[in-house]
Order: structure tokens, then C-alpha cells, then sequence
């Protein structure tokens, strides 16, 4: 008992207790400064030794020494009179409340004030969202290059979705390379030069994975979806080739023929597509939305490395792309990966604007195209607005009026009341510039494509003069409310919409708001927005038939 | 680069020699009711998002349409939802569209299918618009003279399309002949044409019944409500009066025989090359899942490599498996561009000798493995999915462990098995049926080496020849 008494009195305790809290603390700051400092990784192990070895030379140290007015001295030479052990002690104290306090400080710190990370470097865990609308566990960052990163986790199934959004398409093409966009997502499937041609899809899908990819006239998408175990991998793959892209001749001359037959099938044995193409090709005389995404086939049959190599520089650079992924992840996974496989791509100069405005159309196009067919199409088109348009959601609904669903006004007139067509669909572009919005009709075999294209003119102009009923109105929000839930039923509708969001809307987060937004348009907002489009003026009408015999149409 | 590059190949000839990664699924537990007079009911609270998704499966489907009226079936799913109960067509229409619902009925070989998917709060008039489909559909002469012309036209318009639709029905047409398996489901212009609106109103009184009827539904349901709300309606329901179609097997083709499909100016071919395969009851269902994964089940197939992505012949290649109660088909399907239709045609051919001879490696085994597994569980993960697949396992009198212990079965699969499989189910080149779209004066000649070659034009209102 006398010794451990003896052991209190000289403090060995409270020097016992500051050495293990000046222990954690250091550890702590070693452990968040490492990477700044460049210390090497096995800088801490280290530390942990000289610590432990320290340990019992501190007890020893605090055994043998006693502190005085007049310095350090052996304990047992202090008179016991004199010794100021009680004040000393007091002194450790104050120091171990110190230490304390400073440690928790530094922890709370790192804790709850996420916005000053860089005072505590590691990896980020993102920006949780603005609004109370959006699901609080999605997480947003971009890195240092720009490259734009959102999470939503979501541990229903074992597997991800990663959708990588590549701002190029058909718009940034110019006579001489249409399709180039369309072709450089085969591209990106052709070997970098880590792996040969092929090698991408082996690997993915040897690790579990699937992957497609699909271009517009705004954006090429690539999309991987995959068992969780793949991430890494998936990772490995999907930024070697992002960065290290190479180009194979041989590879590359068969997926010229590749992309021929693709053309053959969806175009040229295809009626609706050749139709399409030719609207496209009319209804814009200026703006890059007339070059057909798969591109003309001159144009198909010569691009050179060259001009691949320039596209993947401007376009597929890190501040021109956004991923998104989707599923059984956390946000840290997420970004310590990113951080370790994307944050290393170099940004590149911005891609310059696409400057051509499409000029206001000032009159009636139409057009026939001469193809073998027992069933007439038409197709009938207006230019309207682009994703960011103040009018595009109204006339999202109005679309539903017209043509969502066989209630829908020109689907019960014409399909099934008068029976002069056999099936009515409709779309609008909502990409970055003005796009169209698009009718498009079979009719029955002998039917009259003038008499119809006369009924659905005169149902347009009716729509922008009288409008449409409240219950049109509130069955297209209910529409779009549904088919909002049903995007956000798997995580591979969840990735999709929110990229398209982020996008085109400039911020994920709309997503959230759609069903509110929806219940602020009004019926009123549904015929301005017909009268804005739905006129003579701005049409132009396309018909496909089998040509006529010689002779008969003069 | 070429350190690089072996470094590669040998993280990953490590990653492909490695154990399977992946594991299998475990469906939820439902609530499964039978009730008296045989309706079998599945439900599934799920809750993630307001939704509730329907698959209801009545059997019996394209295999009980009368003789020359292929497409009965079919018809008659579609009229499902042209008026039932106190609504006409029109209101029919109106009701799903008004709230955002999905609702419609389509035929399969052996089945007849309603799928829905509502906003939770619309449950109650999802039941009520199933209800009236299955048990008081109108069927009146304007709507089904009215469909029935709409659905040749379409044929037609398909026929003025994308031909890749149509190369597995002419496909199905020249191998099964007469067998019930061989009609098109949708029909064709002239067997359609052939339906009056009494021999349909005939066919459901027939057909339909609550014998044969499955319903299920999963989502954000309160179960023993929809249960009871379910027990009302169809408690009381008799059973259909006609029994279910028995038939025989099909009987593997011997020898080989072209049909050739005339498109005139076409400037690709479509074929098809199939024989007779397996049914889904097929003991080694594991073994044949991988083989085919790899022949042609993916991007990184046998077929998709040597055509597509080696030779640049073709934009897709595919194996297909049709494995119904009896016997379906297996087949080979792609297409080229005019000139290389016998190149192509060569090519697929000799992967398949490939196949037979010398079976998939150990290495790409596990590849597929990994593969089939990976992509398993995204197929269970909506409520309407989940409803979907719990009805298609009542439909062939499965129960959940056909998925539960799929996992397992793919993972323990052994190469030999894999092997004696495909000898089994892949058909010896000698025994093959050729369908071809294309333009017929420039193929004539050059597929008249594949076998006897029928001939008919894509215009003709029929798929047998």
C-alpha cells in the first residue's frame, strides 16, 4: 500500500494519463495531415513504437524525478517538506482537461462541420442536398477537374448503376462528320492502351457487369450496371478509358462496317427511321439537330483519326461529363474511388459553344419520301422549345392530352372513331437547343394521308383556341406523377433520371419537384403553349408512301 | 504499354480463375391463397415507393387458338380492355389514363397476361377495371371487327419495318409447321381476317375461367385487404368450359430446309437458323443458362465476337432459347448487309460446330457464371417485377426455390455437364431449318447450298409458306 500511495504522490499516475490523451491527440493530427505532409504510409506504425516504447520511460521519468522551485531533481533528495508534488499535479490535470478538450474540439470539428473539410483533408463525403424534397442519403461533389459525381444509394439489390453523361452529340457535328458522335461511342468499346479491342466488355462482363451506351442529339450516355463486388473493377476499366483511349485500325475499320449495318437496319430497311430522318433533315435548315444521329453514310464511310482524336480531347474530358451512380453504394466508396481513378483525368479547355440559333421558320414544309410500304406514315412537326424552355413541361402535358394513352384526344378520334389511322404517338426534344415536338401517324393500308394530316391540323388549332378541359388537365398530371414513382422503382431509373435532371436542368435536385411543378400549370398554360407552337407557319409535314406509277402525278 | 498490358492480363486471368463473385436471390416471403374453385392468389407488401404492380396469367394462351385462326388469343387480350363491365372502350381508356395507370392484357404461346402498375391510392380501381376484364369483357361486334382490322394492318406496318421482329416468327412457323408452337401469336392478315366477333365471344366463354387463373400483386398494399377484396370478387367465378389444349412434343427437324422471305430492295439479310431445343423443365436448366450465355447470350458471346466485333459483318448476333412446357426452339439469329449473306451464314454455322466440338473453356465458364449471376437480381427488384414473376411461377407450377436455389445451381455447374449439354440441346448442323428476309433475286441462288428452299414474299398475309 505504501508504494502505491508513494506512486500517487510522485504523480505517476496523472503523467500516465497525459502521456496516453498527448498520445491519441498526436496520432489524430499525424493521421489527418499525413497526405499533406507526405509522410510515408508507414510513418504511423512507427509512431505507434516510439509511443509505446516512450511509455514506460515517461513512468520511470515521473518515478524517479521530482519537479522544485529549484528544477528538476532525484525524488527521493526532495525534502517532503518542500515538495510541491500536490501543485504539480495540479498541473497535469489542467493539462489532460486541455489536451481533452482540444481532442473533442477536433473531433466535433471533423464531424459536424463538413463545409470546412479542407482544414481536415481526407477523403470528402459531398453535399447533401438543398432541399427537404430531395431523399437526404444522395450526395453530390465535383472534383478539382471538374468532373461532376452524384450518389444515391440505395441497398434493395446487390448490384449498381453507373451512368456517365458525356455532353456531346449529334449538335457538335458539322457536314464531313456527321455521326462521328454516335461512332465514338462504339469507339469507347475498342481498346486503350492498358487493353486491346474487347478487352472492356470481357473484363465487365466476366466480373458480373453489363453495359450499353446510347447517343442523342445532345449527349452520349455510357451505362454500366453490375454486381456490387465489380465496383472496383468497374472503376479500373471505366477511367482507363476515359483517359487512355487508343486507336486500333483494324478495330476500327470493322466497326465502320459495324456502324454501316446498324444505318442498313434502323434506317434504310426501316420505314419509320427513313421517314424521321428526312423531317429532321427539313424541319432545320441551320442548327446541327438536322444531321441524323448515326450520321450520313459518306460521312460514315470517312472520318480519320484525326478527327477522333480532337473529339476525344474537347468532349470526353472530366468537365465536360457527369456520372451518376445508383445502388448498393455508400457516398465515401464512391468518392474515395473517384478520388483515386478520375480525379488524376486532366481537365481540357471548355468545348467551344455550338453558335448556330435555328432561324424562325416562315412558311409550310413538306416533304414525300418514296419507299415500299402497305402502310402509309405522316409525320408532322413544329419547332418548340429546348429542356430549360419555361413552356416545355406545360407542353409535356399537352402532349398527354393529345396523344398519351388511348384516351387520349387524337388517339379516340382518329384510331378509334373514325379509323383513318391505325396508331398516333407524339415526343418533344428536350435537349439543349430548340428542338421539335413530333406527331407521327400509321395509317391503314390505302389510307389517305391528306385527310388525316386535315384532322389533326384542325384538332391542334381547336387546342390552341379553346384549350383543354380540367379533367384533361388533371388526368396528364396524374400521368406524369405515375410515371414519375414508376422511374424511381429500380436504381437503373433512378440513375437515369437523375443524370437527365443534372443535365439538361442544370441541377438534379428538379427531379424532386416535378409533381409540384406539375400542379402549378394551369389549363390556361396548355393552350398558350399550343398557340406558341401549333402554327401553320412553323409545321412541316412528311409523308412516306410507295411511289406512284410514272406518269399518274402529273 | 506492354508491361502495362501484361500486368493486365494477369490481374485478370487471376480475376477470371477466381471463385464465382456474385450470389444468387432469395425472393421475398408472399402470402399465396387458393381459393375453392382453383383461383390462386400471390400478394406482396413492398413499400418503397407509392406503386402497386398486377400480373395477372390466365393459361392456356396461343396454343388453344382454333385451326386457321391464329391470333385468337391474342385478339381477344387485346379486347380485353375495348369495354368490360359497365364501361365502353372509351370509358375503359379513360379510367387507366385518368389516374396514370397501366393496364393491358397481351398474349403469350401458353398464357394470356394482364399487367398493371397504379399509384397506391388507385388500388381499389385497379381490381375493380381487372375484375370487369377477366369476368364481364364486352366483346362487342364494332370493337372487335375494329381491332381485329386494326391488328392486320399492323402486321402489315411491322412487315414495312424492322425486319428483325419478324425473323423469329417465320422462323417458328417453318420449323413447328402445324404444331400449335408453329402459329404466330399475334396472328397473321389472313388467319385474323378469318375471326368473326361470335367465334371470339365463344373462344372466352371457352377459355376463360377460374380454374386456369392466376392473379398477383405486389407493392404498397395492405395484403389481408386486398385478400378479402380479391375472395369477393372471383370467389363465386365457375371454371372455364373447355379444357386446357394437350399436345405432343414437337418433333426435331432432320436434314436441313431454307425458307426464303422476299423483300424486294432490301439491302440486308435476316436469318434464322433453329431446330427443335428443350422445355422449361429442362433438368440441367443451369448447365444450358451458361452454355448459352456464352454462344450467344451477351455482348462477349462466340457469335457477337466472331461476327460483330472480329469481322464487322453484322451489328448483333444472338442464340435464342424458347423453352415452354414442351419442347420449344433454339436458334441462331443475325443479320448482314446483302452481299455477305452467305459469309455470315457460313460463320454462324461453324461457331456452332465450334460449340458442339470443342465446348466453352474453364476460363470463360466462370466469366459467364459471374455474368448470368451479376445480372440476376435487377430482374426482382420492382414491385411490378416481383408480381410478374411470382405469377409466372404458379403459371408452370413452380414454387420460389426455381429462383432461390438458381444461385446455386449456376454457381456449382461443372464443365463437363456444361459440355454434355450443349451435344444435347445445340443441333447438329446437318438438322438445321434456315428462315431468310431479304431480297429474294439476289439470295436465290447463293442459299440453295443450305438445304431445299421454299419461297414466299414478305407481302404474303401469312408466315407458314
Amino acid at each position: 500500500m505504501a508504494i502505491f500511495a508513494e506512486i500517487r504522490r510522485r504523480n505517476v499516475l496523472k503523467v500516465a494519463l497525459l502521456y496516453a490523451v498527448a498520445c491519441w491527440l498526436l496520432l489524430w493530427f499525424v493521421r489527418h495531415t499525413s497526405e499533406v505532409l507526405g509522410l510515408p504510409g508507414w510513418g504511423e506504425t512507427f509512431l505507434w513504437l516510439a509511443m509505446a516504447i516512450g511509455f514506460p520511460v515517461a513512468l520511470l521519468f515521473a518515478w524517479t524525478y521530482e519537479l522544485t522551485p529549484s528544477g528538476l531533481k532525484r525524488a527521493v533528495d526532495v525534502d517532503q517538506t518542500q515538495s510541491i508534488v500536490y501543485k504539480t499535479g495540479q498541473k497535469l490535470n489542467a493539462a489532460v482537461a486541455v489536451l481533452l478538450v482540444l481532442g473533442f474540439l477536433s473531433l466535433a470539428g471533423e464531424r459536424l462541420l463538413p463545409k470546412f473539410e479542407f482544414l481536415v483533408p481526407g477523403i470528402p463525403q459531398g453535399d447533401a442536398p438543398m432541399s427537404d424534397k430531395v431523399p437526404a442519403e444522395i450526395r453530390s461533389l465535383t472534383l478539382a477537374n471538374g468532373l461532376r459525381i452524384i450518389v444515391w444509394p440505395d441497398h434493395d439489390i446487390p448490384n449498381v448503376v453507373m451512368y456517365n453523361y458525356v455532353r456531346v452529340g449529334g449538335r457538335n457535328e458539322y457536314p464531313g462528320i456527321t455521326g462521328l458522335s454516335h461512332f465514338f461511342e462504339h469507339m469507347m468499346f475498342l481498346g486503350t492502351e492498358k487493353l486491346e479491342p474487347g478487352e472492356f466488355d470481357r473484363i465487365m462482363e466476366a466480373a458480373g457487369g453489363a453495359n450499353n451506351a446510347y447517343t442523342s442529339n445532345d449527349v452520349t450516355v455510357y451505362q454500366n450496371w453490375f454486381p456490387r463486388s465489380a465496383l472496383e473493377t468497374v472503376f479500373e476499366i471505366e477511367a482507363d478509358r476515359f483517359e487512355n483511349l487508343a486507336t486500333y485500325a483494324d478495330a476500327v475499320e470493322a466497326e465502320r462496317q459495324v456502324v454501316l449495318s446498324e444505318r442498313r437496319s434502323s434506317v434504310d430497311n426501316n420505314n419509320f427511321e427513313k421517314l424521321y430522318e428526312q423531317m429532321r433533315a427539313t424541319a432545320f435548315i441551320a442548327h446541327p439537330y438536322q444531321f441524323p444521329i448515326l450520321g450520313w453514310p459518306s460521312d460514315i464511310e470517312s472520318w480519320d483519326e484525326n478527327d477522333l482524336t480532337n473529339y476525344y480531347r474537347t468532349y470526353y474530358a472530366p468537365n465536360n461529363r457527369t456520372v451518376v451512380f445508383t445502388g448498393d453504394v455508400t457516398p465515401g466508396e464512391i468518392f474515395e474511388l473517384a478520388d483515386q481513378h478520375f480525379a488524376p483525368i486532366p481537365s481540357q479547355d471548355p468545348p467551344s459553344a455550338v453558335r448556330t440559333i435555328e432561324p424562325e421558320q416562315h412558311g409550310m414544309r413538306r416533304i414525300i419520301v418514296e419507299s415500299d410500304t402497305q402502310t402509309p406514315l405522316l409525320h408532322i412537326v413544329f419547332h418548340a422549345g429546348n429542356a430549360t424552355d419555361p413552356d416545355t413541361p406545360a407542353l409535356n402535358l399537352l402532349l398527354n392530352v393529345l396523344v398519351g394513352g388511348e384516351s387520349s384526344r387524337l388517339h379516340r378520334m382518329l384510331v378509334e372513331d373514325e379509323g383513318v389511322a391505325i396508331s398516333v404517338g407524339g415526343f418533344q426534344d428536350e435537349g439543349f437547343d430548340p428542338g421539335l415536338v413530333y406527331f407521327y401517324l400509321t395509317l391503314p393500308a390505302g389510307g389517305d394521308p391528306a385527310r388525316v394530316e386535315q384532322r389533326v391540323i384542325e384538332e391542334l388549332r381547336r387546342v390552341a383556341i379553346d384549350g383543354v378541359t380540367d379533367a384533361e388537365l388533371a388526368k396528364a398530371r396524374n400521368i406524369v406523377i405515375a410515371d414519375f414513382w414508376r422511374g424511381l422503382a429500380t436504381i437503373d431509373g433512378k440513375a437515369s433520371a437523375l443524370g437527365r435532371h443534372e443535365v439538361f436542368l442544370g441541377d438534379f435536385e428538379h427531379l424532386f419537384s416535378a409533381p409540384d411543378d406539375v400542379a402549378k400549370i394551369t389549363a390556361e398554360n396548355l393552350r398558350d403553349v399550343a398557340a406558341r407552337f401549333f402554327r401553320v407557319e412553323n409545321m412541316t409535314i412528311g409523308v412516306l408512301q410507295t411511289a406512284e406509277e410514272p406518269g399518274v402525278r402529273r | 504499354m506492354r508491361v502495362a498490358r501484361i500486368a493486365c492480363c494477369v490481374t485478370w486471368a487471376c480475376l477470371l480463375s477466381a471463385a464465382v463473385l456474385a450470389q444468387g436471390v432469395t425472393l421475398p416471403a408472399v402470402e399465396r391463397v387458393e381459393l375453392g374453385n382453383g383461383v390462386v392468389i400471390v400478394l406482396l407488401e413492398k413499400r418503397d415507393v407509392p406503386l402497386v404492380g398486377l400480373e395477372a396469367v390466365i393459361r392456356g394462351g396461343a396454343v388453344s387458338d382454333p385451326v386457321g385462326r391464329a391470333g385468337m388469343a391474342s385478339l381477344l387480350a387485346g379486347l380485353l380492355e375495348k369495354g368490360a363491365g359497365k364501361r365502353n372502350a372509351a370509358e375503359f381508356a379513360e379510367a387507366i389514363d385518368s389516374v396514370g395507370g397501366v393496364l393491358s392484357a397481351t398474349a403469350g404461346l401458353e398464357s394470356i397476361t394482364i399487367s398493371g402498375g397504379f399509384l397506391a391510392r388507385d388500388a381499389g380501381l385497379m381490381i375493380e377495371l381487372l375484375v370487369d376484364m377477366l369476368r364481364s369483357p364486352t366483346l362487342n361486334d364494332v370493337e372487335v371487327t375494329k381491332l381485329r382490322d386494326r391488328r392486320i394492318d399492323f402486321i402489315r406496318a411491322a412487315k414495312d419495318g424492322d425486319p428483325r421482329r419478324l425473323t423469329a416468327i417465320y422462323g417458328a412457323a417453318f420449323l413447328f409447321g402445324q404444331h400449335p408452337y408453329g402459329a404466330p401469336i399475334y396472328g397473321a392478315e389472313e388467319s385474323l381476317a378469318r375471326i368473326s366477333p361470335a367465334t371470339v365471344r365463344g373462344y372466352y366463354r371457352d377459355y376463360f375461367g377460374a380454374d386456369r387463373l392466376i392473379i398477383s400483386i405486389a407493392g404498397d398494399i395492405d395484403a389481408s385487404a386486398m385478400l378479402e377484396k380479391l375472395t369477393n370478387a372471383f370467389s363465386d367465378w365457375g371454371a372455364a368450359t373447355a379444357p386446357l389444349p394437350v399436345y405432343d412434343a414437337p418433333v426435331p427437324a432432320v436434314g436441313r430446309r431454307v425458307l426464303l422471305i422476299d423483300k424486294p430492295g432490301a439491302t440486308q439479310s435476316y436469318f434464322w437458323i433453329g431446330n427443335v431445343g428443350v422445355s422449361m423443365n429442362y433438368a440441367s436448366r443451369a448447365e444450358l443458362d451458361i452454355a448459352n450465355t456464352l454462344f450467344g447470350g451477351r455482348f462477349t458471346s462466340m457469335l457477337m465476337e466472331e461476327l460483330r466485333t472480329k469481322a464487322g459483318l453484322t451489328y448483333g448476333a444472338s442464340s435464342s432459347l424458347r423453352r415452354p412446357s414442351k419442347a420449344g426452339s433454339v436458334a441462331i439469329i443475325s443479320y448482314t448487309k446483302t452481299e455477305t449473306t452467305t459469309e455470315a451464314i457460313d460463320l454462324a454455322l461453324s461457331l456452332l460446330v465450334t460449340l458442339r466440338e470443342e465446348g466453352v473453356a474453364d476460363d470463360m465458364i466462370v466469366s459467364g457464371k459471374n455474368y448470368i449471376l451479376g445480372q440476376f437480381p435487377p430482374r426482382f427488384e420492382s414491385a411490378e417485377q416481383l408480381a410478374a414473376q411470382f405469377a409466372t411461377l404458379e403459371a408452370h407450377g413452380l414454387d420460389a426455390s426455381y429462383i432461390n436455389d438458381y444461385g446455386d445451381a449456376i454457381a456449382s455447374a461443372d464443365g463437363e455437364n456444361i459440355r454434355s449439354v450443349i451435344k444435347d440441346v445445340y443441333p447438329e448442323p446437318d438438322n438445321l431449318v434456315f428462315a431468310i428476309i431479304g431480297d429474294a433475286d439476289l439470295l436465290r441462288e447463293q442459299v440453295a447450298r443450305y438445304g431445299d428452299v421454299a419461297e414466299m414474299s414478305i407481302t404474303d398475309p401469312r408466315f407458314h409458306p
